[in-house]
Protein backbone atom coordinates (compact mmCIF):
# COMPACT_ATOMS: atom_id res chain seq x y z
CA UNK A 1 0.00 0.00 0.00
CA UNK A 2 1.37 3.48 -1.01
CA UNK A 3 1.91 5.59 1.91
CA UNK A 4 2.15 8.98 -0.30
CA UNK A 5 4.51 10.13 -3.50
CA UNK A 6 7.25 11.61 -3.19
CA UNK A 7 9.04 13.19 -6.34
CA UNK A 8 12.36 11.92 -8.09
CA UNK A 9 14.28 14.46 -10.36
CA UNK A 10 15.95 12.03 -12.85
CA UNK A 11 18.81 13.04 -14.83
CA UNK A 12 18.72 12.18 -18.52
CA UNK A 13 20.90 12.15 -21.56
CA UNK A 14 19.97 10.92 -24.92
CA UNK A 15 22.56 12.51 -27.45
CA UNK A 16 20.48 10.69 -30.30
CA UNK A 17 17.77 13.22 -28.99
CA UNK A 18 19.32 16.16 -27.23
CA UNK A 19 22.25 17.23 -27.20
CA UNK A 20 22.84 18.16 -22.96
CA UNK A 21 21.60 16.15 -20.00
CA UNK A 22 18.41 17.18 -18.72
CA UNK A 23 15.92 16.31 -15.79
CA UNK A 24 12.72 14.39 -16.03
CA UNK A 25 10.53 14.75 -12.76
CA UNK A 26 8.45 11.69 -11.99
CA UNK A 27 6.15 11.19 -9.07
CA UNK A 28 6.32 7.60 -7.45
CA UNK A 29 4.31 6.21 -4.68
CA UNK A 30 5.75 5.79 -1.39
CA UNK A 31 6.62 3.40 0.65
CA UNK A 32 8.97 3.30 3.78
CA UNK A 33 10.61 0.55 2.99
CA UNK A 34 11.35 1.46 -0.71
CA UNK A 35 15.03 2.55 -2.12
CA UNK A 36 16.20 4.57 -4.92
CA UNK A 37 16.37 1.12 -6.78
CA UNK A 38 12.46 0.54 -6.10
CA UNK A 39 11.82 3.67 -7.19
CA UNK A 40 13.96 3.66 -10.26
CA UNK A 41 12.00 0.51 -11.21
CA UNK A 42 9.04 1.72 -10.70
CA UNK A 43 9.56 4.59 -13.36
CA UNK A 44 10.83 2.02 -15.79
CA UNK A 45 8.19 -0.37 -15.04
CA UNK A 46 4.92 1.86 -15.04
CA UNK A 47 5.99 5.32 -16.35
CA UNK A 48 9.12 6.00 -18.81
CA UNK A 49 10.10 2.29 -20.50
CA UNK A 50 13.36 4.52 -21.54
CA UNK A 51 14.89 5.77 -18.28
CA UNK A 52 18.17 3.99 -18.45
CA UNK A 53 20.39 2.94 -15.78
CA UNK A 54 22.41 -0.44 -14.07
CA UNK A 55 21.76 -2.44 -10.84
CA UNK A 56 21.78 -6.42 -10.18
CA UNK A 57 22.08 -7.75 -6.87
CA UNK A 58 19.76 -5.35 -5.48
CA UNK A 59 21.45 -6.09 -2.21
CA UNK A 60 25.10 -4.15 -1.50
CA UNK A 61 27.36 -6.68 -2.83
CA UNK A 62 27.64 -6.43 -6.55
CA UNK A 63 28.52 -2.38 -6.78
CA UNK A 64 26.36 -1.62 -10.10
CA UNK A 65 23.90 0.55 -8.55
CA UNK A 66 26.19 3.48 -8.04
CA UNK A 67 24.75 7.08 -8.76
CA UNK A 68 24.68 10.65 -6.82
CA UNK A 69 21.71 10.81 -5.37
CA UNK A 70 21.48 14.68 -3.73
CA UNK A 71 24.73 15.34 -5.44
CA UNK A 72 26.35 12.36 -2.92
CA UNK A 73 27.70 9.21 -4.33
CA UNK A 74 25.30 6.31 -2.95
CA UNK A 75 24.59 2.66 -4.20
CA UNK A 76 20.55 3.31 -5.13
CA UNK A 77 20.36 -0.43 -3.73
CA UNK A 78 21.09 0.81 -0.13
CA UNK A 79 19.83 4.29 -0.14
CA UNK A 80 16.27 4.61 1.39
CA UNK A 81 13.36 6.98 0.00
CA UNK A 82 12.50 7.33 3.85
CA UNK A 83 16.01 9.45 4.30
CA UNK A 84 14.64 12.33 2.14
CA UNK A 85 10.78 11.68 2.55
CA UNK A 86 8.84 14.08 1.76
CA UNK A 87 11.67 16.13 -0.44
CA UNK A 88 12.14 15.23 -3.85
CA UNK A 89 15.18 13.78 -4.91
CA UNK A 90 17.55 14.18 -7.85
CA UNK A 91 19.20 11.12 -8.70
CA UNK A 92 22.17 11.83 -11.11
CA UNK A 93 24.73 9.64 -13.03
CA UNK A 94 28.25 8.77 -10.74
CA UNK A 95 30.19 12.02 -11.19
CA UNK A 96 33.58 12.30 -12.74
CA UNK A 97 32.66 9.66 -15.44
CA UNK A 98 31.89 9.93 -18.82
CA UNK A 99 28.26 9.79 -19.04
CA UNK A 100 26.87 7.34 -22.16
CA UNK A 101 22.87 7.52 -21.60
CA UNK A 102 20.78 8.71 -18.30
CA UNK A 103 22.19 7.36 -15.26
CA UNK A 104 25.03 4.81 -17.14
CA UNK A 105 28.51 5.92 -17.35
CA UNK A 106 31.70 4.81 -18.97
CA UNK A 107 33.90 2.93 -16.72
CA UNK A 108 36.84 2.03 -19.57
CA UNK A 109 39.31 3.64 -17.55
CA UNK A 110 38.83 2.41 -14.06
CA UNK A 111 39.16 -1.00 -15.61
CA UNK A 112 42.44 -0.03 -17.27
CA UNK A 113 43.71 1.62 -14.23
CA UNK A 114 42.36 -1.56 -12.33
CA UNK A 115 44.86 -3.89 -14.71
CA UNK A 116 47.60 -1.41 -14.49
CA UNK A 117 47.95 -2.39 -10.30
CA UNK A 118 47.62 -6.45 -11.27
CA UNK A 119 45.24 -7.50 -8.54
CA UNK A 120 45.77 -11.00 -8.63
CA UNK A 121 48.29 -12.99 -6.65
CA UNK A 122 51.68 -12.51 -8.02
CA UNK A 123 54.31 -15.23 -7.21
CA UNK A 124 57.92 -15.04 -8.30
CA UNK A 125 58.04 -19.10 -7.52
CA UNK A 126 55.04 -21.21 -8.25
CA UNK A 127 54.45 -24.35 -5.08
CA UNK A 128 54.01 -27.55 -7.06
CA UNK A 129 50.24 -28.58 -6.83
CA UNK A 130 51.28 -31.38 -4.78
CA UNK A 131 52.21 -29.29 -1.84
CA UNK A 132 48.62 -28.12 -1.50
CA UNK A 133 46.81 -24.72 -0.82
CA UNK A 134 49.27 -21.65 0.53
CA UNK A 135 48.43 -21.57 4.25
CA UNK A 136 47.35 -18.54 5.91
CA UNK A 137 46.41 -17.63 9.48
CA UNK A 138 43.75 -15.62 11.05
CA UNK A 139 46.12 -12.85 11.79
CA UNK A 140 47.68 -12.80 8.38
CA UNK A 141 44.33 -12.40 6.87
CA UNK A 142 43.18 -9.89 9.36
CA UNK A 143 45.91 -7.77 7.52
CA UNK A 144 44.64 -7.24 4.51
CA UNK A 145 40.57 -8.41 4.83
CA UNK A 146 39.23 -4.84 5.24
CA UNK A 147 40.75 -3.72 1.49
CA UNK A 148 39.14 -6.67 0.14
CA UNK A 149 35.70 -5.59 0.33
CA UNK A 150 36.12 -3.58 -2.19
CA UNK A 151 32.78 -4.15 -4.57
CA UNK A 152 34.26 -1.89 -7.05
CA UNK A 153 31.14 0.42 -7.11
CA UNK A 154 33.29 3.29 -7.58
CA UNK A 155 31.23 5.93 -5.18
CA UNK A 156 34.94 6.79 -4.21
CA UNK A 157 36.08 8.07 -7.61
CA UNK A 158 32.88 10.32 -7.63
CA UNK A 159 33.51 11.26 -4.19
CA UNK A 160 37.19 12.24 -4.83
CA UNK A 161 38.13 15.95 -6.03
CA UNK A 162 41.42 14.73 -7.81
CA UNK A 163 39.52 12.38 -9.75
CA UNK A 164 38.00 15.06 -11.20
CA UNK A 165 40.68 17.21 -11.74
CA UNK A 166 43.05 14.81 -12.53
CA UNK A 167 41.65 11.89 -14.88
CA UNK A 168 44.47 9.62 -14.91
CA UNK A 169 44.81 9.54 -11.55
CA UNK A 170 44.94 5.71 -10.09
CA UNK A 171 42.28 6.74 -7.73
CA UNK A 172 40.76 5.43 -4.51
CA UNK A 173 39.66 1.63 -5.06
CA UNK A 174 42.97 0.83 -7.61
CA UNK A 175 45.04 2.07 -4.99
CA UNK A 176 43.63 -0.37 -1.90
CA UNK A 177 42.79 -3.11 -4.50
CA UNK A 178 46.87 -2.52 -4.98
CA UNK A 179 47.29 -2.49 -1.44
CA UNK A 180 45.09 -5.15 -0.48
CA UNK A 181 47.46 -7.57 -2.12
CA UNK A 182 50.65 -6.30 -0.84
CA UNK A 183 49.36 -6.78 2.25
CA UNK A 184 48.65 -10.71 1.12
CA UNK A 185 51.23 -13.41 2.83
CA UNK A 186 50.99 -15.75 -0.43
CA UNK A 187 51.68 -12.32 -2.65
CA UNK A 188 55.51 -11.78 -3.82
CA UNK A 189 54.68 -9.17 -6.33
CA UNK A 190 55.27 -5.99 -4.03
CA UNK A 191 58.09 -4.61 -6.12
CA UNK A 192 56.23 -4.67 -9.58
CA UNK A 193 52.88 -3.19 -8.00
CA UNK A 194 54.69 -0.11 -6.46
CA UNK A 195 56.21 0.73 -10.33
CA UNK A 196 52.26 0.56 -10.86
CA UNK A 197 51.04 3.15 -8.42
CA UNK A 198 54.22 5.02 -6.66
CA UNK A 199 53.80 7.65 -10.16
CA UNK A 200 52.99 10.22 -10.34
CA UNK A 201 49.42 9.50 -11.25
CA UNK A 202 49.38 7.39 -8.44
CA UNK A 203 49.82 7.68 -4.94
CA UNK A 204 51.50 10.79 -4.73
CA UNK A 205 48.83 12.97 -6.48
CA UNK A 206 46.47 11.86 -3.47
CA UNK A 207 46.65 14.99 -0.78
CA UNK A 208 44.32 12.47 1.46
CA UNK A 209 41.08 14.51 1.57
CA UNK A 210 39.50 11.65 2.76
CA UNK A 211 35.87 11.89 0.84
CA UNK A 212 36.86 8.21 -1.14
CA UNK A 213 36.53 6.54 2.77
CA UNK A 214 33.36 8.67 3.66
CA UNK A 215 31.89 7.54 0.46
CA UNK A 216 32.87 3.68 0.27
CA UNK A 217 29.61 1.44 1.41
CA UNK A 218 31.84 -1.62 2.36
CA UNK A 219 34.34 0.44 4.80
CA UNK A 220 37.28 -0.26 2.83
CA UNK A 221 39.10 2.84 3.76
CA UNK A 222 40.69 3.55 0.51
CA UNK A 223 42.45 6.89 1.32
CA UNK A 224 44.31 4.79 4.65
CA UNK A 225 45.40 2.27 2.21
CA UNK A 226 46.79 4.84 0.05
CA UNK A 227 48.86 6.79 2.85
CA UNK A 228 50.19 3.69 3.86
CA UNK A 229 51.91 2.95 0.65
CA UNK A 230 52.69 6.07 0.73
CA UNK A 231 54.92 5.24 4.25
CA UNK A 232 55.85 1.85 2.22
CA UNK A 233 57.39 3.58 -0.55
CA UNK A 234 59.13 6.02 1.51
CA UNK A 235 60.22 3.51 3.60
CA UNK A 236 61.50 1.34 1.03
CA UNK A 237 63.54 4.37 -0.80
CA UNK A 238 65.46 5.28 2.12
CA UNK A 239 66.09 1.71 3.66
CA UNK A 240 67.55 1.27 -0.45
CA UNK A 241 69.29 4.59 -0.47
CA UNK A 242 70.82 3.39 2.87
CA UNK A 243 71.51 -0.11 2.29
CA UNK A 244 72.82 -1.34 -1.01
CA UNK A 245 70.77 -4.30 -1.37
CA UNK A 246 68.21 -3.47 0.86
CA UNK A 247 64.65 -2.37 0.24
CA UNK A 248 62.21 -3.83 -2.57
CA UNK A 249 63.12 -1.85 -5.48
CA UNK B 1 22.09 13.95 -33.72
CA UNK B 2 25.14 11.87 -34.78
CA UNK B 3 25.23 9.49 -37.41
CA UNK B 4 28.39 7.52 -39.19
CA UNK B 5 31.68 7.91 -38.41
CA UNK B 6 32.89 9.62 -35.25
CA UNK B 7 35.24 12.54 -35.86
CA UNK B 8 38.65 11.36 -35.23
CA UNK B 9 40.78 11.91 -33.03
CA UNK B 10 38.56 13.31 -30.34
CA UNK B 11 39.39 16.53 -28.36
CA UNK B 12 39.29 17.20 -24.88
CA UNK B 13 37.13 19.95 -23.52
CA UNK B 14 34.34 19.58 -25.31
CA UNK B 15 31.11 18.72 -23.82
CA UNK B 16 30.08 16.23 -26.12
CA UNK B 17 33.20 13.35 -26.70
CA UNK B 18 33.36 10.30 -28.45
CA UNK B 19 34.59 7.34 -25.58
CA UNK B 20 37.88 5.35 -25.65
CA UNK B 21 37.76 1.51 -26.36
CA UNK B 22 39.70 -0.82 -24.27
CA UNK B 23 42.93 1.28 -23.79
CA UNK B 24 43.68 5.07 -22.79
CA UNK B 25 44.78 6.89 -26.01
CA UNK B 26 48.00 6.64 -26.74
CA UNK B 27 49.12 10.45 -26.19
CA UNK B 28 47.60 10.91 -22.71
CA UNK B 29 49.80 8.42 -20.88
CA UNK B 30 52.34 10.24 -19.19
CA UNK B 31 55.79 8.41 -19.27
CA UNK B 32 56.66 6.63 -16.02
CA UNK B 33 59.12 8.19 -13.85
CA UNK B 34 62.26 5.45 -13.64
CA UNK B 35 64.83 5.71 -10.79
CA UNK B 36 65.76 9.38 -10.05
CA UNK B 37 62.15 10.91 -10.10
CA UNK B 38 60.25 7.82 -8.69
CA UNK B 39 62.81 8.24 -5.83
CA UNK B 40 62.40 12.10 -5.25
CA UNK B 41 58.84 11.63 -5.07
CA UNK B 42 59.33 9.57 -2.35
CA UNK B 43 61.82 12.06 -0.36
CA UNK B 44 59.84 14.88 -1.20
CA UNK B 45 56.77 13.22 0.77
CA UNK B 46 59.15 11.76 3.54
CA UNK B 47 60.14 15.74 3.98
CA UNK B 48 56.82 16.65 3.94
CA UNK B 49 55.84 14.43 6.28
CA UNK B 50 58.95 14.88 9.23
CA UNK B 51 57.64 18.77 8.14
CA UNK B 52 54.35 18.10 9.47
CA UNK B 53 55.54 16.75 12.44
CA UNK B 54 58.10 19.42 13.38
CA UNK B 55 55.17 22.31 12.97
CA UNK B 56 53.00 19.86 14.33
CA UNK B 57 54.87 19.30 17.87
CA UNK B 58 57.43 21.79 17.39
CA UNK B 59 55.90 25.52 16.29
CA UNK B 60 52.89 25.27 18.53
CA UNK B 61 55.11 26.06 21.36
CA UNK B 62 57.39 28.86 19.71
CA UNK B 63 55.10 30.79 18.62
CA UNK B 64 52.63 30.66 22.23
CA UNK B 65 56.25 31.76 23.67
CA UNK B 66 57.40 34.30 21.16
CA UNK B 67 54.17 35.78 19.74
CA UNK B 68 51.85 35.99 22.46
CA UNK B 69 53.42 34.62 25.66
CA UNK B 70 56.33 37.55 25.11
CA UNK B 71 53.74 40.84 24.41
CA UNK B 72 51.56 39.55 27.08
CA UNK B 73 54.27 39.71 29.68
CA UNK B 74 53.98 36.37 30.45
CA UNK B 75 57.73 35.88 30.65
CA UNK B 76 60.36 36.18 33.35
CA UNK B 77 62.30 39.61 33.03
CA UNK B 78 65.57 38.40 31.57
CA UNK B 79 63.78 35.25 29.33
CA UNK B 80 64.58 36.83 26.67
CA UNK B 81 68.13 38.70 26.74
CA UNK B 82 70.07 39.41 24.27
CA UNK B 83 73.10 37.41 26.30
CA UNK B 84 70.99 34.99 27.15
CA UNK B 85 69.38 34.09 23.56
CA UNK B 86 72.79 34.49 22.16
CA UNK B 87 74.75 32.13 24.39
CA UNK B 88 71.90 29.34 23.71
CA UNK B 89 71.94 30.14 20.11
CA UNK B 90 75.74 29.70 19.81
CA UNK B 91 75.13 26.35 21.33
CA UNK B 92 75.99 23.55 18.24
CA UNK B 93 72.91 21.64 19.11
CA UNK B 94 70.85 24.58 19.57
CA UNK B 95 71.58 25.00 15.96
CA UNK B 96 70.64 21.70 14.40
CA UNK B 97 67.44 22.02 16.67
CA UNK B 98 66.69 25.31 14.76
CA UNK B 99 67.82 24.11 11.41
CA UNK B 100 65.35 21.34 11.96
CA UNK B 101 62.14 23.87 13.13
CA UNK B 102 62.91 26.03 10.77
CA UNK B 103 62.99 24.34 7.57
CA UNK B 104 61.56 20.67 7.82
CA UNK B 105 58.19 23.29 7.55
CA UNK B 106 59.07 24.70 4.49
CA UNK B 107 59.08 21.70 2.78
CA UNK B 108 56.01 20.64 4.82
CA UNK B 109 54.70 24.18 2.96
CA UNK B 110 55.85 23.62 -0.45
CA UNK B 111 54.15 19.77 -0.92
CA UNK B 112 50.78 20.94 0.36
CA UNK B 113 51.33 24.28 -1.93
CA UNK B 114 52.45 22.34 -5.21
CA UNK B 115 49.49 19.79 -5.12
CA UNK B 116 46.96 23.07 -4.12
CA UNK B 117 48.28 24.56 -7.24
CA UNK B 118 47.61 21.61 -9.28
CA UNK B 119 44.32 20.30 -7.69
CA UNK B 120 42.95 23.54 -6.52
CA UNK B 121 44.27 26.26 -8.48
CA UNK B 122 44.14 23.96 -12.09
CA UNK B 123 47.45 24.38 -13.10
CA UNK B 124 49.39 21.88 -15.09
CA UNK B 125 53.16 22.44 -15.64
CA UNK B 126 54.01 20.08 -13.40
CA UNK B 127 57.97 19.66 -13.48
CA UNK B 128 57.79 24.04 -12.90
CA UNK B 129 55.57 23.89 -10.35
CA UNK B 130 57.44 21.14 -8.44
CA UNK B 131 60.96 22.87 -8.64
CA UNK B 132 59.37 26.40 -7.37
CA UNK B 133 58.05 25.33 -4.52
CA UNK B 134 60.67 22.81 -3.30
CA UNK B 135 63.10 25.53 -4.78
CA UNK B 136 61.64 27.97 -2.50
CA UNK B 137 62.32 25.56 0.73
CA UNK B 138 66.03 24.34 -0.26
CA UNK B 139 66.38 28.35 -1.05
CA UNK B 140 64.70 28.70 2.64
CA UNK B 141 66.66 26.25 4.23
CA UNK B 142 70.07 28.00 2.78
CA UNK B 143 69.32 30.76 4.47
CA UNK B 144 68.74 29.38 8.10
CA UNK B 145 71.98 27.51 7.52
CA UNK B 146 73.38 31.10 6.63
CA UNK B 147 71.74 32.68 9.51
CA UNK B 148 72.79 30.02 11.99
CA UNK B 149 76.56 30.09 11.09
CA UNK B 150 76.50 34.16 11.79
CA UNK B 151 75.14 33.71 15.19
CA UNK C 1 32.25 -1.40 -33.77
CA UNK C 2 34.03 1.41 -36.08
CA UNK C 3 36.21 -0.04 -38.93
CA UNK C 4 39.45 -0.30 -36.51
CA UNK C 5 37.83 -2.28 -33.77
CA UNK C 6 36.77 0.08 -31.65
CA UNK C 7 33.68 0.94 -29.57
CA UNK C 8 32.37 4.28 -30.36
CA UNK C 9 29.91 6.08 -28.76
CA UNK C 10 29.11 9.85 -27.61
CA UNK C 11 29.78 10.55 -24.29
CA UNK C 12 28.93 13.49 -22.00
CA UNK C 13 31.97 14.51 -20.35
CA UNK C 14 31.14 17.21 -17.26
CA UNK C 15 33.66 19.91 -17.05
CA UNK C 16 35.11 19.54 -13.10
CA UNK C 17 34.10 22.62 -10.95
CA UNK C 18 36.99 25.50 -10.30
CA UNK C 19 35.66 25.96 -6.80
CA UNK C 20 34.89 22.65 -5.62
CA UNK C 21 37.10 22.95 -2.58
CA UNK C 22 33.96 25.63 -1.20
CA UNK C 23 31.07 23.19 -2.62
CA UNK C 24 30.97 21.26 1.33
CA UNK C 25 31.60 21.05 4.80
CA UNK C 26 34.61 18.28 4.51
CA UNK C 27 36.04 20.32 1.10
CA UNK C 28 35.79 23.55 3.09
CA UNK C 29 37.84 21.98 5.94
CA UNK C 30 40.23 20.21 3.52
CA UNK C 31 41.05 23.82 2.04
CA UNK C 32 41.64 25.21 5.92
CA UNK C 33 43.51 22.60 6.54
CA UNK C 34 45.91 22.70 3.59
CA UNK C 35 46.00 26.42 4.23
CA UNK C 36 47.59 25.84 8.10
CA UNK C 37 50.72 24.71 5.75
CA UNK C 38 51.15 28.64 4.85
CA UNK C 39 50.94 29.70 8.53
CA UNK C 40 53.66 27.27 9.21
CA UNK C 41 56.27 28.39 6.36
CA UNK C 42 55.31 31.85 8.22
CA UNK C 43 56.35 30.59 11.52
CA UNK C 44 59.67 29.79 9.97
CA UNK C 45 60.34 32.90 8.12
CA UNK C 46 59.54 34.60 11.57
CA UNK C 47 61.92 32.49 13.71
CA UNK C 48 64.36 33.10 10.66
CA UNK C 49 63.88 36.95 11.28
CA UNK C 50 64.61 36.58 14.56
CA UNK C 51 67.61 34.83 14.67
CA UNK C 52 68.89 37.43 11.54
CA UNK C 53 68.26 39.90 14.21
CA UNK C 54 69.80 38.40 16.61
CA UNK C 55 73.06 37.94 14.88
CA UNK C 56 72.82 41.55 13.93
CA UNK C 57 73.54 42.63 17.36
CA UNK C 58 71.94 43.84 20.57
CA UNK C 59 70.34 46.78 18.58
CA UNK C 60 68.41 44.56 15.60
CA UNK C 61 67.78 41.82 18.61
CA UNK C 62 65.76 44.75 20.61
CA UNK C 63 64.09 46.04 17.50
CA UNK C 64 63.00 42.81 17.08
CA UNK C 65 61.95 42.48 20.03
CA UNK C 66 59.82 45.58 20.59
CA UNK C 67 58.09 44.75 17.15
CA UNK C 68 56.97 40.89 18.92
CA UNK C 69 55.24 43.43 21.63
CA UNK C 70 53.42 45.90 19.24
CA UNK C 71 49.38 44.55 19.28
CA UNK C 72 49.49 43.98 16.09
CA UNK C 73 52.28 41.42 15.97
CA UNK C 74 50.29 39.87 18.76
CA UNK C 75 47.10 39.61 16.96
CA UNK C 76 48.94 38.17 14.08
CA UNK C 77 50.43 35.72 16.47
CA UNK C 78 47.42 34.35 18.03
CA UNK C 79 45.47 34.10 14.09
CA UNK C 80 48.90 31.94 13.57
CA UNK C 81 48.53 30.36 16.94
CA UNK C 82 45.37 29.10 16.14
CA UNK C 83 46.11 28.11 12.20
CA UNK C 84 48.62 25.16 14.05
CA UNK C 85 47.04 24.24 16.38
CA UNK C 86 44.47 23.38 13.81
CA UNK C 87 47.35 21.50 11.97
CA UNK C 88 48.26 19.48 15.06
CA UNK C 89 44.57 18.40 15.92
CA UNK C 90 44.26 17.33 11.98
CA UNK C 91 47.77 15.96 11.69
CA UNK C 92 47.23 14.21 15.10
CA UNK C 93 43.92 12.69 14.07
CA UNK C 94 45.08 11.47 10.30
CA UNK C 95 48.45 9.83 11.76
CA UNK C 96 46.25 7.31 14.13
CA UNK C 97 44.23 6.33 11.07
CA UNK C 98 47.64 6.01 9.25
CA UNK C 99 49.60 4.65 11.91
CA UNK C 100 48.59 0.85 12.64
CA UNK C 101 50.31 -1.40 15.52
CA UNK C 102 48.98 -4.67 15.74
CA UNK C 103 48.68 -6.97 18.57
CA UNK C 104 47.68 -10.06 17.18
CA UNK C 105 44.73 -10.13 15.02
CA UNK C 106 43.45 -6.68 16.95
CA UNK C 107 45.23 -2.88 17.04
CA UNK C 108 45.72 -0.51 19.07
CA UNK C 109 42.84 1.63 19.13
CA UNK C 110 43.26 4.99 17.74
CA UNK C 111 42.25 6.61 21.07
CA UNK C 112 45.56 5.11 22.76
CA UNK C 113 47.36 6.09 19.91
CA UNK C 114 45.61 9.91 20.02
CA UNK C 115 46.33 10.00 23.69
CA UNK C 116 50.35 9.16 23.36
CA UNK C 117 50.44 11.72 20.65
CA UNK C 118 49.32 14.58 22.52
CA UNK C 119 51.39 13.53 26.21
CA UNK C 120 54.48 13.30 23.77
CA UNK C 121 53.27 16.96 22.01
CA UNK C 122 52.72 18.23 25.97
CA UNK C 123 55.98 16.73 27.09
CA UNK C 124 58.04 18.30 24.14
CA UNK C 125 56.53 21.62 24.44
CA UNK C 126 57.10 22.38 27.82
CA UNK C 127 61.02 20.76 27.61
CA UNK C 128 61.52 23.30 24.73
CA UNK C 129 59.25 26.17 26.99
CA UNK C 130 62.32 25.16 29.76
CA UNK C 131 65.02 25.85 27.67
CA UNK C 132 63.58 28.79 26.06
CA UNK C 133 62.65 30.45 29.17
CA UNK C 134 64.39 29.15 31.96
CA UNK C 135 67.72 26.79 31.12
Amino acid sequence: MAEGTMTLKVARYRPEHREKPYFDEFDVPYREDMVILDALNYIKDEMDGSVTYRWSCRMGVCGSCGMMVNYRPRLTCSTFLREFYPKPVVVQPLENFPVIRDLVVDLTSFMDKLRQVKPWIIRENEAALESGEYLQTPDQVEKYKQFSMCINCMLCYAACPVVAKDPEFLGPAVIALAHRYNLDSRDQGRGERHRAIAVDWGIWDCTFIGECSVACPKDVDPAVAIQREKVAKTTDTMLSMVLPFGGQE
Amino acid sequence: MRRGNPPDPPSLGDVLDWSEASEVRPGQRRPRPRGPQARLEAMAWGLFSAGGFVAAVLLPIHVAILGIAFAAGWLPDKALSYSRILHLARNPLTKVYLLAVISLPLYHWAHRFRFAIHHQFGIHLRRLVAVACYGAAVAGTGLAVWVLLRI
Amino acid sequence: MTPDGRRRYPVYVPQPSRTWWLKSGPYRRFAAREITSMFAAIVSGLLLAFLFALSSGPGSYQDFLRLLETPGMAAFSAVILAALLYHTATWFRLTTHIVVIRLGQRAVPRSALLAALLGAWIAVSAAVAYFHIWF
